[in-house]
């Protein structure tokens, strides 16, 4: 077998960084294989990518020392689009890749791009459909796609070209649990039609039968290799150690993401002083009405995303709200902070009530995109944003609490993800939140960033807020969710304390992983 | 990676920024609907609020033709919504005059961008054309387009021949002025949070 | 008339409570204009009707019909037939760009609103410069950002290489194309003859 992708002692400094990404990386890849790179975020697995594609040196600035040839070309001396008819790359973020607005137009894109004769474009795109079973998606807008859709598209784009040699970039970030399943259906095929495939991932379960090597980096520099078979052989306890996340999750989600599995406790002990939802009902689809939009009641019926007569939430709990995508989670989620007004939901404290926008401040949502919540120009502007009173000693005790005092002049901009979430909860917690709502806050993280949010979420709880995280996770639910909220069709299926997990992860195994 | 051309990635910048600064101007001419003077105002308005934008663009870039292009994209949007093709040649003009400053600056020397912007802002007055050229005809058709004959005599009481110098002058020199309070913005989130 | 252009257009994009609460916005809008307002309607509610239906009348069919030009417009399609003018590639990345810009921006200023509103910072604490900061600064670092991605995304692609880009876009000048252009062409010239040599 000859080597197509050959990575001699380079080592990049990205311009402007205090630190090397990369450090003395030697890698060579055989034709055909499919190779997967692991470690924490930061460990330099994204710029093996960058250096694969060419972005790096091309399009990132920085000082590169060594050799890269990919397909026999020496990659300082190939310009991009040279490479583009024999590298395809997908990216992590489906939101962002895509140049077209419809779906067809996005698939032809590349081969467009090359120039290739429109027939033979064509034969190709009806190929690749086919393949990949999309037809339904052809003729849509991609603003009107799920993320996993999307990540489909950008599929269906890179196979167009017919590549040798296709790289995925953490490509599961943002995808649900069904949408990975058809992601691995698709790189299977490419693996079947002797495509060289790299892919770095923090998501390790769902390539477990893929990956013929894998390879660990840290610091910006390969420590280890394995073959799949020794790899597969590691103990959790190993993985744990190297920080990855586990391999065995398909299995969790036999046992964590199904309703038989909670016990039914709906009628919690009054006494608990829980947190009350009433008469949360909301459908997207109104009915043309021609100004005033009315509020959604029950007699909506079958109508309704949304259909919650009545919730008892503990205090002080973390509670996983788990079901498949598309079943109103995330519609729960912005109805119960009030972000849908025509949702005309009671939230009761200890007797208090609340309405409308009264809803608001006492419940909030960190959403999945963080950017989107920050406005000031340093963390403690932004706590004090929050607070009506101004109080900077309050704020210097939240900040503390949450780590973020030596932050307090950044620029929120300029922190981590995980920072950055920080803030949004510093914020709401000087605003007097009581209900906080988490939107997928672990997807794309790595094993120690998702265990950090895991630890921040049940400190929470025990400071007797209430967390509410929609999850795609079941690492996280595992960690650090008390109950679990079971929702389908905008209904509560079953809600329930989760029971003793030591029991559940000897089950896990027994379980089959082909799901 | 220097070179003084033009690339992909450069162009997808300039469209980026072409939204948003039409996107912004939007905004700001519904305000328009309000009374015919917020139009004459929007020689000050539209160069502050889109100074935050373009202090940025300018960091972005730096590069000849970023600007020239931009006015022609401008122009092209103009003309498709329907704002009238009078004000093309103008705001063309002042995209390549803005140019050749800011690159007289090497795109780095505040002064000369400030001076850039003011320029480039023209492209706002680009809207009054129609109102000045052919004033007649466009009293009549505001006119009949449901607009009260007080608000098309403030119009023109506003915007004429006369006034137009004016305003013309009034937005280089707003438009001089946001480039400093863009910059200022800019320094305050950007530049503190390491893009830019 | 020609409003019904965009209804029309809202009804095959099977948006029927937009097409059909548009046009009672409409005929209300129109019907105020002509029998309430006059040419020398004065006063602050006046002033205020002017502004509502001149934004109804005025501004939201050319929106309507914007949005539905971006909707539809396909950018392969876009761009092919740009190439066959002869605009430069630069251009055309450019405009394709930002049409494929506008409707991320309504996504990230809809989730930034969204997370104003939790704040409770949607008036900016009632100070214009405010208001405008914390919307147009959480917008630009988005932009930015996915601008950086969608940048690189493109190039590692192929795009704004020297090869001749091709397309599978069949266009073609048909006679539906000619019918049209030519009846806009007459509905222009008699608008245009009535207005400025009063026939």
């Amino acid at each position: 077998m000859k080597n197509v992708i050959e990575i001699k002692n380079v080592s990049f400094h990205y311009k402007g960084a205090g630190y090397e990404s990369l450090r003395d990386v030697s890698l060579s890849i055989e034709e055909g294989e499919t190779v997967l790179l692991c470690g924490s975020s930061g460990s330099g697995k994204t710029s093996v990518i960058r250096l694969i594609n060419g972005l790096i040196p091309h399009y990132y600035q920085g000082e590169l020392a060594g050799k890269v040839s990919v397909a026999g070309r020496d990659i300082s001396k190939t310009e991009l689009y040279e490479l583009a008819g024999s590298v395809g790359t997908v990216f992590q973020n489906p939101r962002s890749q895509f140049f077209s607005v419809d779906t067809d137009g996005e698939i032809v894109f590349e081969p467009e791009n090359i120039g290739l004769e429109p027939t033979e474009i064509l034969k190709r795109k009806d190929s690749v459909v086919e393949e990949m079973g999309i037809e339904r998606l052809l003729g849509k807008s991609l603003f009107s796609l799920s993320g996993g859709e999307k990540q489909q598209i950008a599929c269906a784009s890179v196979s167009a070209l017919l590549p040798e040699i296709i790289l995925l970039d953490e490509p599961s970030s943002n995808l649900d649990r069904d949408a990975i399943e058809k992601l691995r259906s698709i790189i299977l095929q490419w693996k079947n039609q002797g495509k060289t495939i790299i892919i770095s991932e923090h998501r390790l379960w769902y390539l477990r039968e893929v990956f013929d090597r894998a390879i660990y980096m840290d610091g910006g520099k390969i420590r280890k290799q394995w073959r799949r078979e020794d790899f597969l052989q590691l103990r959790a306890k190993e993985i744990e150690d190297l920080k990855l996340r586990p391999l065995d999750v398909p299995a969790y989600f036999s046992v964590l993401f199904n309703e038989k599995n909670t016990k039914d406790r709906g009628a919690l002990k009054a006494s608990e002083g829980a947190i009350c939802l009433k008469d949360f009902y909301f459908s997207y689809n109104h009915r043309p009405y021609i100004f005033r939009k009315k509020k959604f009641t029950e007699a909506d019926g079958e109508n309704l995303e949304l259909n919650i007569p009545k919730l008892k939430l503990p205090r002080g709990k973390v509670i996983g709200v788990v079901g498949k995508n598309g079943t109103g989670k995330s519609t729960f989620l912005r109805c119960v902070c009030g972000l849908e007004k025509d949702c005309g939901g009671i939230i009761e404290i200890d007797g208090q009530v609340y309405k409308g926008n009264y809803r608001i401040g006492l419940s909030y949502m960190v959403m999945q995109d963080v950017n989107h919540q920050l406005f000031t120009d340093s963390v403690e502007a932004e706590v004090l944003l929050s607070m009506k009173d101004k109080n900077e000693k309050r704020c210097r005790e939240i900040l503390e609490e949450l780590g973020l005092f030596t932050y307090k002049d950044t620029h929120p901009m300029a922190l981590s993800g995980g920072q950055k979430q920080r803030v949004a909860i510093a914020s709401a917690i000087a605003a007097g939140a009581q209900l906080f709502l988490f939107d997928e806050p672990t997807s794309g993280l790595d094993f120690d960033h998702m265990m950090k949010v895991g630890r921040l979420l049940k400190k929470l709880a025990v400071s007797g807020k209430t967390v509410l995280v929609s999850t795609h996770d079941p690492e996280l639910i595992e960690q650090c969710c008390d109950y679990e909220l079971y929702i389908e069709h905008g209904r509560v299926l079953s809600f329930g304390e989760i029971e003793d997990r030591t029991a559940k992860r000897g089950e896990k195994i027994t379980i089959c992983v082909n799901t | 990676m220097n070179n003084k051309k033009l690339e992909a990635k450069d162009f997808i910048t300039i469209g980026i920024f072409t939204a948003l600064l039409f996107v912004t101007e939007m905004v700001v001419g519904m305000l328009g609907y309000l009374h015919p003077y917020v139009v004459a105002a929007y020689v000050v308005l539209l160069p502050l609020a889109t100074s935050i934008p373009m202090m940025l663009f300018y960091t972005k870039i730096e590069k000849f033709g970023m600007l020239t292009i931009m006015a022609a994209l401008l122009a092209i949007i103009m003309f498709v919504t329907g704002m009238g093709y009078l004000g093309a040649p103008l705001i063309l003009i002042a995209g390549v005059v803005a140019d050749l400053i800011a690159k007289s600056g090497d795109y780095k020397d505040f002064k000369k961008i400030a001076i850039s912007y003011g320029i480039f802002s023209l492209w706002i007055c680009a809207n009054y054309f129609p109102v000045v050229v052919s004033a007649t005809s466009y009293r009549q058709s505001l006119l009949e387009g449901g607009f009260s004959a007080e608000y098309a005599d403030y119009l023109f009481k506003a915007i004429n021949t006369k006034t137009i110098a004016i305003l013309v002058i009034v937005c280089v020199i707003s438009g001089f002025l946001g480039a400093f309070v863009g910059k200022a913005v800019v320094r305050k989130h950007f530049e503190k949070a390491g893009i830019a | 008339m020609i409003t019904l252009i965009p209804i029309v257009l809202l009804i095959i994009e099977k948006h029927y409570a937009s097409a059909l609460r548009f046009l009672v916005m409409y005929t209300v809008a129109i019907m105020l204009t002509f029998y309430y307002l006059s040419a020398n309607s004065t006063g602050f509610i006046a002033a205020f009707l002017v502004g509502y239906c001149g934004i109804v009348v005025q501004f939201m069919p050319s929106v309507i019909t914007a949005w539905y030009v971006i909707r539809t417009t396909k950018i392969d399609e876009f761009i092919s037939c740009m190439q066959r003018m002869h605009i430069p590639d630069g251009i055309t990345i450019a405009l394709a760009v930002v049409m494929r810009f506008f409707p991320t921006i309504k996504e990230e200023y809809g989730s930034i609103r969204d997370a104003m509103k939790m704040r409770g910072i949607m008036l900016g604490g009632g100070n214009a410069v405010k208001m405008v900061e914390y919307r147009m600064i959480p917008l630009l670092f988005s932009c930015v950002n996915i601008g950086d991605e969608l940048s690189a995304a493109a190039i590692t692609r192929g795009l704004g290489g020297k090869v001749k880009r091709t397309s599978v876009a069949q266009l073609k000048f048909g006679v539906a194309d000619s019918v049209l252009i030519a009846a806009f062409t007459a509905t222009a010239a008699i608008f245009i003859g009535s207005k400025y040599f009063k026939l």
